[in-house]
C-alpha cells in the first residue's frame, strides 16, 4: 500500500499515547493499531474527521502518499498503454 | 427455519455429513479389505495354490455379464472371479469414488463448520469449494481413464467371452455431475470474492 499512517509522528508531537487517543476518538485501541501499522484497508471520513479533531492536524499530516514498487510499474503500464 | 447458525439447516445437513463420514470409513476399511484379499487371491490363482477351475463362477451373473456391442448377452460366459481385467479396474473405480468422496466430505464438514458458527465468507470455505469441485474433476477423470482402461484390457485380455470391442455408454448423471462442478467453481469464486470483502470491512477503521 503506498499510503503512509504517520499517526506514531504526531502522537510523539503530540506526547499522547494511542490508549488516550483511543478514548478520545472513541475507536478502540486494537483498530486504532490496525491504522497505526498500516494493516488497515480503509479509513471512514467520520474516523479522519475525529483524529483531525483531537489532534488539532489536517488529514494530510495523518497520511501521506509513498509510491511502491506496485505503484511505479503500474504507472509505467498506464503510460505505455497511452 | 434458519439457514446459518446454531439450530438451522446447516447444522442439520453438518449432522448428515458426520454421518456420511463414518459410512465412508466403513466403506474405505471395506473396499481395501477387498483389495488386498482380490490381489493375494490373484497372485494365489498365478503361482498355482489355489486352483481357478475349483472356484465358482459368480452367482446372479445377469446382472454382472459384460455388455458386449453386437453380441447376444445370453451367448456370454459368466463372470468368474479370476476375470481380473475386469476386476481390477472396478476396485480402482471404486478405491477412487470412496477416497475422494472422503476428501469431498470431509471439506463439506468444515465448510458446514463455519456455517453452523455463523460466519460463511472466509477465505478457508473458498478453498475449501476449491478443493471439492478439483476432486469432483479428478474423480470423473480418473473414471473415463479407468473405463478406457477397462476397454483396453477387455481388447488385450479378453472379456469373458473374449470379444475385444466392448462399448460404455455416458450416462445422463455425468451431465449433472459437471454441471455441479461448474456451478462449484462459480460458487468457489463467490465465497472467495465475499471473503475479500468481509476482510476489507474488518480492516476499515
Amino acid at each position: 500500500m503506498a499510503i503512509r499512517v504517520t499517526l506514531d509522528r504526531i502522537l510523539l508531537d503530540r506526547r499522547m499515547s494511542l490508549t488516550d487517543l483511543s478514548e478520545k476518538v472513541g475507536v478502540t485501541l486494537a483498530n486504532l493499531s490496525i491504522l497505526k501499522t498500516g494493516k488497515a484497508k480503509a479509513i471512514r471520513f467520520s474516523t479522519l474527521n475525529a483524529l483531525c479533531r483531537v489532534l488539532e492536524c489536517q488529514p494530510g499530516e495523518i497520511l501521506s502518499y509513498e509510491p511502491s514498487a506496485d505503484d511505479v510499474l503500474e504507472e509505467a503500464a498506464d503510460q505505455a498503454a497511452e | 427455519m434458519k439457514a446459518l447458525g446454531k439450530g438451522s439447516i446447516a447444522s442439520i445437513v453438518q449432522i448428515g455429513l458426520s454421518f456420511a463420514w463414518v459410512v465412508l470409513w466403513a466403506l474405505f476399511i471395506a473396499w481395501a479389505l477387498a483389495a488386498a484379499s482380490y490381489l493375494v487371491f490373484i497372485l494365489l490363482t498365478t503361482i498355482g495354490v489355489v486352483d481357478p477351475a475349483t472356484i465358482p463362477a459368480i452367482e446372479s451373473s445377469e446382472q454382472v455379464r459384460i455388455q458386449v456391442e453386437g453380441i447376444d448377452p445370453g451367448a456370454l460366459r459368466a463372470l468368474q472371479w479370476t476375470d481380473w481385467q475386469i476386476f481390477a479396474p472396478a476396485l480402482l473405480v471404486g478405491g477412487v469414488t470412496i477416497g475422494g468422496s472422503l476428501v469431498i466430505v470431509s471439506r463439506l464438514r468444515r465448510l458446514f463448520d463455519s456455517f453452523t458458527t455463523g460466519e460463511p465468507f472466509r477465505r478457508e470455505n473458498a478453498t475449501h469449494l476449491r478443493v471439492i469441485w478439483i476432486t469432483m474433476v479428478a474423480i470423473e477423470l480418473s473414471r473415463y481413464v479407468l473405463l478406457a482402461t477397462l476397454g483396453v484390457l477387455l481388447g488385450i485380455f479378453g472379456a469373458p467371452d473374449s470379444v475385444g470391442s466392448a462399448s460404455y455408454s455416458i450416462n445422463a448423471e455425468n451431465f449433472s455431475t459437471w454441471m455441479s462442478i461448474l456451478i462449484l467453481i462459480v460458487l468457489a469464486e463467490v465465497f472467495r470474492e465475499g471473503a475479500r470483502l468481509k476482510e476489507e470491512q474488518e480492516l476499515t477503521i
